[in-house]
C-alpha cells in the first residue's frame, strides 16, 4: 500500500543503494586500517561491479527500479590490483584509507540529504505544508 | 548490525596498539635493568599482530569478511646487550664486564610514535562513523 509512494522515485530507491554501500565501505576503510601494521594483510573494498550495474541499470531505463535492482548488492573484495611495496605483504597505504574515509563520510552526508528532502518533499505533497 | 558500523574493528586495533605503547613503555622503563626475575638482563619485548575474522558483515556470501586485529605474540629480541666495563657494578662479571639491556632508545621512540600515530588514525575512524550514525538519525528531520 505505501511501498508504490516511495518506488515511484528513482532517486530515492537509488540513494538507498548507495548508503548501503557507503556504509559497507565504511566498514571496510576500519578494517584496512585496523589492520594497517599486520603483516600479510590484504586491504579490502566495496566491489567496482556494483557501481557499474547500477549506472547500466539506471541508463537503460527500467520501470519497476526496486525490483530489478533487488539482486545488485554491494559486497567486499579483496583488492588485487593494488602493488604490494612492503616487504611484509600488506598492502595498505593509510594515507590512502585516511582521503577515502573522508570522501565517503562527504557522500554518506550528501546521500542522507537526499533521502531527507526526499521524504519532505512527499510530506509537503500530502500534508500541503513543510 | 552495528549503529556505528566497524566499530569492532576500529576497537580491537585500538586496544592492540594500546599493548604497543605499554609495551614500548616496559622497554623504555628497563632500559637499565641489568637484573631481572632470572638473573639476566632485561630483553626487550617485541610485539607482532595478526589479523581475526570477526563475522561475515557483507550481503552476499561471496563478500569478505571484515578482519579486526590482535596481538598474536610479545616476544624478547634476542640480539645480546652491549658489554659495558664498569667493576664497580653488584652485577659485573669476573672480568670486570657488565651486560646491558639490549634496548635501542632510538628503535623504542620511532616504536612509540608510530604506535601512536597508528592509534590516532583508528580513533578518526570511529570519530567519522560517528558522524556517519548522527546524520543517519538526521534523515526525515
Amino acid at each position: 500500500m505505501v511501498d508504490p509512494i516511495f518506488q515511484s522515485d528513482n532517486t530515492y530507491q537509488l540513494a538507498r543503494k548507495m548508503l548501503d554501500a557507503s556504509v559497507l565501505r565504511q566498514n571496510a576503510i576500519a578494517s584496512n586500517i585496523a589492520n594497517a601494521e599486520t603483516p600479510g594483510y590484504r586491504r579490502v573494498e566495496v566491489n567496482t561491479d556494483f557501481a557499474t550495474q547500477l549506472r547500466a541499470k539506471l541508463e537503460s531505463g527500467t520501470k519497476d527500479f526496486a525490483a530489478d535492482t533487488a539482486d545488485i548488492k554491494p559486497s567486499l573484495v579483496e583488492d588485487r590490483h593494488s602493488r604490494s611495496v612492503r616487504p611484509d605483504g600488506n598492502n595498505v597505504e593509510i594515507e590512502r584509507e585516511m582521503l577515502d574515509m573522508n570522501k565517503n563520510t562527504v557522500e554518506y552526508d550528501y546521500l542522507t540529504e537526499v533521502v531527507s528532502r526526499n521524504l519532505k518533499q512527499l510530506k509537503l505533497a500530502i500534508t500541503g505544508r513543510a | 548490525m552495528n549503529l556505528i558500523s566497524g566499530i569492532d574493528v576500529t576497537a580491537s586495533a585500538l586496544n592492540a596498539q594500546k599493548t604497543r605503547l605499554d609495551i614500548v613503555a616496559q622497554n623504555i622503563a628497563n632500559a637499565q635493568t641489568t637484573r631481572g626475575p632470572d638473573g639476566l638482563p632485561y630483553q626487550r619485548k617485541i610485539v607482532s599482530f595478526e589479523t581475526e575474522l570477526i563475522r561475515q558483515t557483507g550481503t552476499s556470501a561471496d563478500s569478505k569478511p571484515t578482519q579486526s586485529v590482535r596481538v598474536s605474540s610479545i616476544q624478547a629480541d634476542p640480539t645480546p646487550g652491549t658489554r659495558v666495563y664498569d667493576p664497580q657494578h653488584p652485577d659485573a662479571s669476573k672480568d670486570g664486564y657488565v651486560t646491558m639491556p639490549n634496548v635501542n632508545m632510538a628503535y623504542e621512540m620511532v616504536d612509540l610514535m608510530t604506535a601512536s600515530r597508528a592509534y590516532e588514525a583508528n580513533l578518526s575512524v570511529v570519530k567519522n562513523a560517528r558522524q556517519m550514525a548522527l546524520k543517519a538519525l538526521d534523515i526525515g528531520k
